[in-house]
């Protein structure tokens, strides 16, 4: 199918008037749930995953994608007002977005932050249709032997760009492998860790245990937190940006789309890694790099617009290889399984409908957010005064219930509650759930295609190396780990923090903590390490804490 | 003693690690070039081990945040839910429902009494609607509703 058949297919789907109810619903609820502080867009999908059962694969996916690029608009609205960022990839926009706002500029700043976006998202979709097809015809000669490789460096990577601290994250990693044996055998049918309980024959469920780490945890987590009530100081006018500014921002903007697309396909990609390089970037090129920090528009629109790409391109990976690039991708991946749909390169094929689908609905969705934005930011800032405390005992509630309605049986609501307490304690003790759901997801492509390659080659261990592609790849990971592990042991000695783009965060950033923010799960970099984790924000999901 | 204490969760990750490695090895590991059941655990499970061995010495204690008093606040919500739980399969939704919320309402989100009603009897019957009447979940029997 060529591009312009495929589209044409695609925006019939889109365009169904049951779909484009649910971009809208996706859309509105991503921007929602950006704005309001605590509920982030890993928490509120994992949340939604039981009505995914209830709606056709397509449609699912059109939801879940639209909350995911939806949010990086919303976040961008308190991150502006109040320096409080929704999620965290907006906490890059807080640096000269709050400035803005206190200067008086906070309608430009949220404009041109729209309009980025859009942008961003859109030429960020013209990538994902350019490369995608051609991606997954390579991707169809793949045999066992790819599938282990490249699921083992997608969860490398996860673990290594995207965390805090590798050798954590990737304990949580091998956990969540460890977890997803739980059941019976695919291959000899022999039960494994069931203990002789029916409930879990069939392993643990993915829905639970994403909404009880990321939905139960993140709740139990931020009850600990004290709340107060926000005030929104600046009043918002003239929101659309003037033509200085649109010429100031225009360049930040186009390398922000760039940027933003090639950083969301890498896995352990995202918003929050692609916002961060953005704006190092436009400060590293600004003439006077001394006014970021001080309301530059250019250090809102670049991060701004190179998120919402990043958050559309990682879709280029999961639709053409099956492979989860983030936690929400792998949460999305997970409502897919669900419905029965095999994600990987025979998908454009096979069920086009989904992916031409999926992209033309980012098309109308990107519209839709630009049409919301621009007249409705007033009304968003208004959600603000919805008290976290009440989301949570709403939030709990549908949790618990929407587990339930899964598979009907209170079984799976334990598992939530236990899987709550477990996200609970893994947040405060700086462990982070992202690598074991990615993992937990990826366990049995991982585990069958291993055993394959395994029979396959009679055990030979070498033929994972000697494959010119899985060669490729393995060798890509032993650069990784060596590349990673002398950088750190470097930046130990030089006592330079231990994180990518440390440094930019460290020289813009307002001395503040930034509590309520939520990584898209994997998805953060931390900001600093040891003594200076308590005055800088830290974007990375288990580091953002208030202080005591 | 207490600086080392928050060396506990690598070692509660190690044990776990250690155990399942046994148990893994019980499930039969066959061989490279005939992997039984237990194989792909085994090494999933050692390498849990290893990196949570390799935690117990290199972790950051920055990273763990201290317990507070609020740490009692929820349990309290744990209990809570557990509560709820084990209500909801004996006696149906509404009651339970109603009673979670108006802990969760009242107690930690410290909404007074006047809000707090309302909202969790008009939250309890509007998920009732959805739920039941909207998306066909068959609930367990409700004492309210006679079943």
């Amino acid at each position: 199918m060529g591009i312009a058949d495929g589209l044409g297919e695609g925006f019939s789907v889109a365009l169904d008037p049951t779909n484009l109810l649910y971009v809208f619903i996706g859309v509105l609820i991503g921007t929602v749930i950006g704005v309001l502080p605590g509920l982030g867009p890993t928490a509120t999908i994992a949340l939604l995953l039981p009505l995914t059962y209830e709606l056709e694969p397509v449609t699912s996916v059109i939801l879940l994608a639209g909350i995911y690029y939806g949010s990086m608009y919303g976040g961008t609205i308190t991150s502006v007002l109040l320096q409080l960022p929704g999620e965290a990839a907006s906490v890059v926009t807080t640096f000269d977005g709050y400035q803005m706002a206190k200067q008086g500029r906070a309608g430009p700043a949220l404009g041109i932050a729209a309009v980025g976006s859009f942008i961003g998202g859109t030429i960020a979709v013209v990538g994902l249709i350019l490369l995608a097809p051609p991606l997954a015809d390579l991707a169809v000669e793949f045999g066992a032997q790819e599938y282990v490789a490249l699921t083992a460096f997608g969860i490398l990577l996860v673990t290594y760009l995207g965390t805090k601290h590798p050798v954590k994250a990737l304990c949580m990693a091998a956990l969540g492998l460890l977890l997803a044996t739980i059941g019976q055998d695919a291959i000899t049918g022999t039960g494994r860790f069931t203990y002789d309980q029916v409930e879990l024959f069939d392993g643990l469920d993915f829905v639970a245990v994403a909404m009880g780490l990321f939905g139960v945890g993140e709740i139990l987590y931020n009850l600990e937190k004290s709340e107060k009530a926000e005030q929104i100081k600046s009043r918002i006018k003239n929101i659309w940006p003037t033509r200085k500014d649109f010429k100031d921002s225009s360049g930040a903007i186009a390398r922000g789309s760039v940027l933003g697309f090639f950083l969301g396909v890498l896995p352990g990609g995202g918003g929050v890694i692609s916002s961060l390089a953005s704006y190092g970037m436009e400060k590293r090129r600004a003439k006077d790099p001394s006014r970021f920090g001080k309301g530059a528009i250019e250090g809102v629109a670049g991060p701004e617009t190179a998120n919402n790409a990043s958050s559309t391109s990682a879709f280029v990976p999961l639709l053409t290889l099956g492979i989860p690039p983030n936690v929400v991708l792998a949460l999305i991946y997970g409502a897919l399984l669900i419905n029965g749909v095999q994600v990987g390169p025979q998908l454009i094929d096979t069920n086009p409908e989904i992916f031409w689908g999926v992209i033309a609905s980012m098309f109308i969705g990107n519209l839709m957010l630009l049409a919301l934005n621009i007249p409705l930011v007033g009304v968003f800032v208004q959600l603000l005064r919805v008290r976290a405390g009440i989301l949570a005992a709403f939030a709990l509630l549908i949790t618990m219930v929407g587990v339930f309605s899964v598979n009907n049986d209170v079984f799976d609501m334990w598992v939530v509650l236990a899987f709550g307490v477990i996200g609970w304690l893994m947040k405060k003790t700086g462990f982070e759930p992202g690598p074991l759901v990615l993992a937990f997801v990826l366990g049995a492509i991982l585990e069958t295609n291993f055993r394959r390659a395994m029979l396959t080659s009679d055990g030979q261990f070498d033929t994972f190396f000697t494959r010119p592609l899985s060669g490729t790849i393995f060798g890509l990971m032993a650069l990784v780990i060596v590349y990673s592990t002398v950088m750190g042991i470097r930046r130990q000695r030089s006592g330079r923090p231990p994180a990518l783009y440390a440094d930019q965060l460290d020289a813009a950033a307002p001395h503040e903590t930034v509590p309520g923010s939520e990584a898209e799960g994997t998805a953060g970099v931390a900001a600093a390490d040891g003594g200076s984790a308590d005055d800088s924000p830290s974007p990375g999901g288990g580091s953002t804490r208030a202080q005591p | 003693m207490s600086k080392h204490l928050y060396r506990l969760a690598p070692l509660a990750l190690l044990l776990f690690g250690l155990f399942a490695m046994v148990q893994a090895r019980d499930l039969s590991l066959g061989e490279l070039g005939a992997p039984g059941p237990g194989l792909w655990p085994f090494i999933c499970a050692s390498l849990l081990s290893v990196t949570a061995f390799v935690l117990l010495f290199v972790d950051d204690p920055a990273d763990y945040e201290p317990w507070t008093r609020d740490t009692a606040r929820i349990a309290l919500g744990l209990l809570s839910l557990a509560v709820f739980i084990v209500l909801f399969q004996e006696i149906g939704f509404l009651i339970p429902a109603v009673l979670m919320l108006l802990i969760w309402l009242r107690l930690f989100a410290q909404e007074p009494w006047r809000w707090a009603i309302p909202l969790a009897v008009l939250g309890a019957v509007a998920f009732q609607l959805v739920f039941v009447e909207g998306l066909g979940v068959p609930f367990p029997d409700d004492i309210v509703l006679g079943g």
